[in-house]
């Protein structure tokens, strides 16, 4: 089981879902109060332990479909299994053709284990298995181990049944890895369909292999390798079922296009002028307000406390010699940056984009979003990649269509709808734009609500102001809700408006 | 406590409080795995609800933590009682030359006070605040910290010694631990994200809007006043309401103000004008008055959803929300 939900959690990751050991962890745990017993539980269960943001629940419930769906060949089993687990007398039962039982050898069900059970494991424990014929490494090697030792442990039809099922399994884990690993050379054709029989054969000879080591009961050798062929004659269909699935549980193309576009520089900037971008933005930020604890702290201003000031006099007899002054400290700002990528300001977004990356690499709480004529968060990009890579991201038209015109009323409605609740009354909102709408209509309002959920709001346009009356401009309609409209075409601009901001607040 | 996830749901039921399997599946976890659980969702769905109904079927005692900004350890969890241990200080004077006794040098005195030392930073001077009466409670209790989106981050980095071990370090005195981990639940509004780490300790299950099945029975288990006819419609009409674009859609305690006061009302159906006079009990802004009226209004006493109105995209109503936005900038 563990290794199935290790590769679920694999899975999400694949898709930008965060999930820490510690919570696949837990979900081990929850599924051992759980059980296995009903798909709908199981998912609750995964969605509640692996699952801590809303965004990715919806990815999660797509993944879960799509990755426990090989459902006709793991229903069979159930029914078969479930027998198998009354007379056994454990609560565990079966699902997608999974063993509850789990493989880490110190899990407390087998605690159950007699005293010729555990023989049989510490002689596993110096054997490690046969030296390595096996193509799949180490890893593989240790879980065919697993399971046939439990195989043995068990002595009964039941579990042989399991280790097959396990065995199939794995196969179909070892196919999604393999196939689509990034640099992989393996056309998805018919050759790639071949491989997995070869291996699985490999497997199950080692596997008998290993029993007649072992010198377990002929029976139960035979009855495997019968049941081995039987498998291996289904599993061309259920690698069909699993390329099928791996292909909807893939996600987006590699990036090898888009690496290649972005070799080139995308600015030219020397590294003086970089510094002095930095430093003009560091000016900036530091006239970007947070709001004020509601905390107090202990500082040479402020108002008195007398429990602390009590506290502290006590070894004066009570007399306050030396009293305490507290004040509310602010907080560190929070920014969310609204940027305009559109064409009417493609020269200016890039230098824009190149501020945000500064300002992103210099604040830790900084959300980017960049829009058009609709609004996409880019705050991972910048995180994560270089510059000039998230700033080709960004133009790649894949985060949004960058060629539309440029319409900051749609922008700002979207903005509101989905990202009002990021905002509060310690960020401060700075949005780069030129606020041509081309015709479109302004939509005030939906910027009016946004500036009254922030503590100020810094307009950036490249246009001065005699400009915006030519033209289908809206910055005169922006402009009131704006706290400061900043007009900045280039670094000298941009330190120049770091030096006005300074004054103002002296 | 509970048997069985199926036992959570009818214990739950017992105190009416209305549940699917999901969620009685994240509070039999819960229990299981000692973990606290973070309830994220809009405002109104029964968060709150929740964690008093689990008390009760769980017959523990509920501490509530209701979290603000600001709020700190010496709310949250504990804080020495200065005036009490002044006031201590100053009576027990005279009694220190009586323990002290006689001495041979300062030395010695010393060490003689010192054994007494622990006698100021002892529970007796420890006003014990929600967290800390939750871990030292001998029946373990449910604690609930409400609107934790409220608090500043920092309090969340310090609630993550708690959520994890279920203990507290005091620094006079030591690591308290719980002897028996309470039942945490956390609520949240999403006014902001919260940490990751705070996440990752918790189960999290988010509660939406309920179905209308769901709706109508809560509608019948916590309004009985409403005939089964007028409340179904209600929850029609409500669970309508909600697919419009609003600012603030009306929650379950909405729905349920609503039906009450339709009993006080005595109105054996809903229709529009009903609505019109009724509709401060369920929509708490302007504007967003305007487009339920305006959807209500849509045909002849037909709400249907179908034929939505446009509602954004109208030019006349864009036009009022700007001329109302002007408005308000002038003053």
């Amino acid at each position: 089981m563990d290794t199935v939900i290790n590769d679920f959690v694999q899975v999400l990751r694949r898709h930008q879902v965060r999930v820490s050991p510690a919570e696949s962890l837990d979900a081990l745990h929850a599924l051992e109060q759980t059980g296995l017993g009903e798909r709908g539980v199981v998912r609750d269960t995964l969605r509640t332990t692996l699952i801590k943001n809303l965004e990715d629940i919806e990815t999660f419930d797509r993944l879960f479909d799509l990755y426990f769906s090989l459902r006709p060949t793991a229903e069979k089993r159930t029914a078969k299994l479930d027998v198998h687990d009354h007379d056994h007398g454990q609560p565990t039962s079966m699902e997608f053709g999974e063993d509850a039982e789990g493989e880490a050898p110190d899990s407390e069900e087998h605690s159950h284990e007699d005293s010729e059970n555990t023989e049989f494991r510490r002689h596993f424990d110096e054997d490690k298995m046969r030296p390595s014929e096996d193509i799949h490494g180490e890893a593989d090697k240790m879980r065919l181990s697993m399971f046939s030792q439990e195989l043995i442990l068990n002595r009964k039809p039941g579990a042989l049944d399991q280790a097959l099922q396990r065995i199939t399994h794995q196969l179909k884990l070892r196919r999604a890895r393999g196939m689509f690993s990034p640099g992989d050379l393996v056309t998805h054709g018919d050759g790639g369909q071949e491989l997995p029989l070869d291996v699985s054969a490999a497997d199950f000879q080692g596997l008998v292999d290993h029993l007649h080591d072992l010198e377990v009961d002929e029976s139960l050798i035979r009855q495997l390798e019968e049941q081995s062929e039987e498998i291996l004659r289904t599993l061309p269909q259920l690698i069909e079922q699993m390329v099928e699935r791996q292909k909807k549980l893939e996600k987006k193309k590699d990036d090898s296009a888009l690496m290649r576009r972005s070799l080139r520089k995308v600015f030219d900037y020397s590294p003086a002028e970089q510094r002095e971008t930095e430093a003009a933005i560091r000016r900036i930020a530091r006239q970007i307000h947070g709001a004020k604890t509601r905390r107090l702290k202990q500082d040479r201003t402020g108002h008195i406390s007398v429990p602390h000031t009590l506290r502290r006099n006590v070894r004066y007899e009570g007399i306050p010699f030396n009293p305490v002054l507290r004040r509310h400290h602010e907080k560190r700002p929070r920014v969310v940056m609204l940027c305009d990528v559109s064409m009417s300001t493609r020269n200016m977004s890039r230098f824009w984009l190149h501020m945000v990356y500064q300002m992103q690499s210099l604040f830790s709480k900084v959300r980017t979003f960049v829009f058009v004529a609709d609004v996409a968060e880019v705050t991972q990009f910048f995180e994560d990649s270089s510059m000039d890579r998230a700033v080709d991201q960004v133009f790649s038209g894949r985060v949004l269509d960058a060629d539309v015109n440029s319409d900051f009323g749609k922008a700002a409605e979207q903005f509101r709808n989905e990202y009002l609740p990021s905002l509060n009354h310690r960020t401060t909102l700075v949005i780069l734009g030129d606020g041509r709408n081309n015709g479109k209509p302004p939509n005030a309002g939906a910027l009016e609500e946004i500036t009254q959920h922030v503590r100020q709001t810094i307009w950036i346009t490249p246009e001065p102001k005699w400009g915006w009356s030519l033209g289908s401009c809206d910055m005169p309609v922006y402009e009131p809700f704006c706290d400061r409209v900043e007009v900045v075409r280039s670094v000298d601009q941009l330190a120049g408006v770091a030096e006005e901001l300074v004054k103002a607040r002296v | 406590m509970f048997e069985s996830i199926e036992d959570v749901r009818e214990r739950l039921a017992e105190q009416e409080y209305v549940c699917d399997r999901r969620l009685a599946t994240v509070v039999y976890l819960a229990l299981k795995l000692d973990k606290p659980v973070l309830i994220e969702g809009p405002a109104g769905v029964g968060k709150t609800e929740l964690a008093k109904s689990l008390a009760a079927a769980a017959d523990r005692s509920l501490i509530r933590l209701q979290c603000y900004e600001g709020l700190d350890e010496a709310k949250a969890l504990y804080e020495w009682e200065y005036g009490k241990q002044l006031l201590y200080t100053q009576v027990l004077r005279e009694k220190i030359g009586e323990v002290l006794g006689p001495t041979k040098g300062l030395r010695e005195a010393a060490a003689k006070l010192r054994e007494q030392e622990d006698v100021f930073f002892s529970e007796n001077f420890l006003v014990e605040r929600p967290i800390l009466q939750a871990i030292t409670s001998e029946t373990p209790p449910v604690l609930l910290l409400d609107e934790i989106d409220r608090a500043d981050e920092e309090f969340e980095a310090f609630l993550l010694e708690f959520l994890s071990d279920y203990q507290v370090s005091i620094p006079e005195i030591g690591t308290v631990e719980a002897e028996h981990p309470p039942v945490v639940i956390l609520t949240s509004n999403r006014t902001r994200e919260l940490s990751e780490a705070l996440k990752r300790r918790c189960l999290h299950l988010q509660i939406d809007y309920p179905s209308p099945e769901v709706e109508l029975e809560i509608v019948r288990l916590k309004a009985p006043g409403v005939g089964d006819a007028l409340a179904k419609e209600l929850v029609e009409t409500i669970q309508e309401i909600r697919g419009l674009d609003l600012r603030k859609s009306p929650s379950i305690g909405e729905t349920l103000d609503w039906a009450r006061s339709l009993v006080v009302l005595g109105a054996p159906n809903i229709n529009k004008d009903l609505i019109e006079e009724t509709l401060s009990v369920i929509v708490k802004y302007d504007r967003d008055a305007e487009k339920v009226l305006a959807h209500v209004g849509g045909g002849p006493d037909s709400k249907d959803l179908g034929q939505k109105e446009p509602t954004g995209e109208n030019p006349n109503e864009a036009m009022y929300e700007m001329h109302r936005s002007t408005h308000k900038h002038t003053h």
